[in-house]
């Protein structure tokens, strides 16, 4: 589903991906770990289209398209959905506008016909609930004075309401508290199908407990540099990173 | 140089109009006009907006019209009252007379030349405790039928102790000709009297405008506005209202959108004559082409106006590389207990929202839109009622380009 070859990207005159393989095919769930600034930000980032970033070298393909070739809002109409680490405050913009702009825009790109106002509402309201938010924060500014934790569940909100292909989770277990984390794992794994792949990109192996993955993949320097089963995450958890560069160094 | 003939013969036209006897005060007016002329860059009040090579232009005195030609905006629940041109048609225009103002004027020499030619606008008056039963939507229509149309307006609006009002002052001007138009609106609230204020500039791209609003609050008394400049071309805003009193409350909110090559100079002097006073500033502007905006707020707390609470916010977003905005908010104090805030930001749209709009799927001309209008609802949400809102969403989305269903906003 989503094939990342020989990816290499950079910022200004950094280079921060090196040449990054990675396959997940669909149905499956990946995990991203890797240390600070390792590149796994950036990787979600290319993505979903960031302009940030200039891809020097590599391909990226999802479903047979090149994704590379592809603006932001064509991606996302593709499938493409990333849930930020950091997620943006829009004031002024309420998140029904927002949701209403971007999934009648998907449906629109699609060829699909915009959803009904009162279906819409219906929708949404059945998502709101199924992350145990309150309705009100609807006509709230997207993310405006949220705490670090309800931006994290209103990406997950965002994700599905829109129903994407690809979901590329960027930290989303980071600042979430126990409950909140449950929650979002239940989000994660309701859209858990044979149609559709994520990547999950964590330093816990907390989140993993919940949405189990079928591979974990370690990003260092710009590179996957070990790959492996759901075990690996535990070995990470316990040892850290230090081990596999010595590995890779001898 | 002021063109001295041009002014002469308009108001030698427009005297043969008036009862005789209210002809000498406004001739009078006219020469200190003459004396004085044109604001401009000598003065520092108007460093920004210079108007005296204006002066050399054509004027003319305001034609008559009957009737509007095109369709004019209505808002539910409110009563409309029209203005063609200057003149209503259910007033006889120049029945009452128009006094020489009186007070300290942001510029003589306008509200001089206003004095010569002001014809009667808006003139509410509430007894204490009276209050309109629906608010009054003030529509001031322009078709101006030869360049340098002069359209001269004066208001007033005074409310007796606790009496309320709402009231929307609409300039809505048609054509591309040159033209002229003042207003000089006199608030008076008495004690605990309630105004709630909203102007809507939606002039034509020919229009120089000047518009002054005093006001005297006094203890208790509230006046609540809300201004909204969407057209004209060159616009000059003054408003200086005074809190006379304990527990005098204002707030003055400021949208400009400036767009074309207009520019748009908006003043604002909230002085706090007396203890326990309120007031806020808080203006935004956006501005697209080769538009200029400028926004001078200034607080002054005068001796002895102890406790004041006073707060300015500017906000500013440019929308391409040509556009310019200057704002600046300005503190006098002259009390030692007093708490007053102010800031002033300017910016371009956010490219880490733009990304977000996107990567959810909206294109980016939509992503732009959306966050335009975003930056504008802060000052647009107060308006009221709903269909007044929209009405200038409709106005502000066209000017975007029409990337947003209004309904999606709705
Ligand atoms: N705009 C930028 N300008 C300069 N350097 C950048 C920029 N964006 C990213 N980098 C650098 O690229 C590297 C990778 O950053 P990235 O955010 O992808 O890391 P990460 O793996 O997500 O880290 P973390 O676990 O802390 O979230 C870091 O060294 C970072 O400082
Ligand atoms: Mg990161």
């Amino acid at each position: 589903m989503l094939e990342i070859n020989n990816l290499h990207a950079r910022v200004g005159e950094t280079d921060i991906l090196k040449g990054l393989d990675l396959t997940v095919n669909a149905g499956e769930v990946h995990a991203v770990m890797g240390p600070n600034g390792s590149g796994k930000s950036t990787l979600s980032k290319i993505l979903a289209g960031s302009e940030d970033y200039t891809v020097t070298e590599g391909r990226v393909r999802l479903l047979g398209q090149d994704l590379l070739d592809m603006s932001p809002e064509q991606r996302a109409a593709a499938g493409v959905f990333l849930g930020f680490q950091y997620p943006v405050e829009i004031p002024g913009v309420s998140n029904m506008v927002f949701l209403k702009s971007a999934l009648n825009a998907q449906r629109k790109t699609r060829g699909e016909p915009e959803l009904e106002a009162g279906d819409f509402l219906a929708w949404v309201r059945h998502r709101v609930k199924q992350m145990k938010m309150d309705p009100a924060m609807l006509s709230r500014g997207v993310n405006e004075g949220f705490s670090g934790g309800e931006k994290k569940r209103n990406e997950i909100l965002q994700m599905l309401v829109l129903e994407p292909r690809l979901m590329v989770l960027d930290e989303t277990d980071s600042g979430l508290d126990i409950d909140a984390l449950k929650i979002v794992a239940e989000g994660i794994n309701a859209l858990r199908s044979p149609e559709r792949a994520t990547l999950l990109v964590t330093h816990y192996q907390r989140l993993l407990d919940y949405v189990q993955p079928d591979k974990v993949h370690v990003l260092s320097g710009g590179r996957i540099i070990k790959s492996g089963g759901p075990e690996l995450a535990h070995e990470l958890e316990e040892k850290g990173y230090g081990w596999l560069s010595e590995q890779r160094a001898a | 140089m002021l063109n001295r003939d041009a002014y002469e013969s308009a108001f030698a036209r427009f005297s043969e109009t008036l009862p005789a006897a209210t002809i000498a005060p406004r001739r009078a007016a006219l020469q200190r006009f003459l004396d004085t002329g044109l604001p401009g860059k000598g003065l520092e009040a108007w460093k920004y907006t210079d108007l005296s090579p204006l002066g050399a232009e054509a004027v003319a005195a305001p034609s008559v019209r009957g009737r509007p030609e095109t369709p004019l905006p209505q808002f539910p629940g409110m009563h409309t009252r029209c203005w063609v041109n200057g003149r209503a048609p259910d007033v006889d225009a120049q029945a009452g007379p128009v006094e020489t103002p009186s007070g300290e004027h942001a510029h003589d020499g306008l509200a001089n030349l206003n004095a010569a030619f002001a014809l009667p606008g808006i003139d509410l008056l509430l007894d204490d405790g009276a209050s309109l039963d629906a608010p009054l939507h003030a529509l001031f229509v322009t078709e101006p039928q030869g360049d340098g149309e002069m359209v001269h307006l004066r208001h007033r609006i005074v409310l007796g102790e606790g009496a309320s009002a709402t009231v929307v002052v609409h300039e809505l001007g048609r054509g591309d000709a040159p033209r002229w138009s003042t207003h000089l609106l006199d608030i008076e609230l008495a004690r605990g009297a309630r105004l709630r204020l909203v102007r809507l500039q939606d002039e034509s791209a020919g229009t120089r405008g000047w518009f002054e609003a005093r006001a005297a609050v006094h203890g208790d008394a509230s006046l609540d506005m809300t201004q909204v400049d969407l057209g004209g071309g060159i616009v000059r805003n003054d408003w200086r209202p005074r809190l006379l009193g304990p527990g005098a409350d204002v707030v003055l909110r400021g949208l400009m959108a400036p767009v074309g090559r207009t520019h748009v100079d908006s003043q604002f002097l909230t002085e706090h004559a007396a203890a326990h006073g309120r007031s806020r500033q808080w203006f935004r502007g956006l501005a697209w082409d080769r538009a200029q905006g400028i926004f001078n707020g200034k607080v002054v707390v005068r001796p002895g106006a102890q406790k004041t609470d006073s707060e300015q916010r500017i906000a500013n977003l440019l929308l391409s590389p040509r556009a310019r905005i200057n704002a600046k908010p300005e503190l006098e104090i002259y009390a030692d207990d007093v708490k007053c805030a102010h800031g002033a930001t300017f910016g371009r749209l956010d490219p880490a929202a733009l990304f977000y709009l996107r990567s959810r799927g909206v294109d980016e001309a939509t992503a732009r839109a959306l966050l335009i209008h975003g930056f504008a609802e802060a000052v647009l949400q107060h308006l009221e009622p709903a269909e007044l809102r929209k009405a200038v969403v409709a106005r502000l989305l066209e000017r975007i380009g029409n990337e947003i269903d209004p309904e999606v906003l709705a």
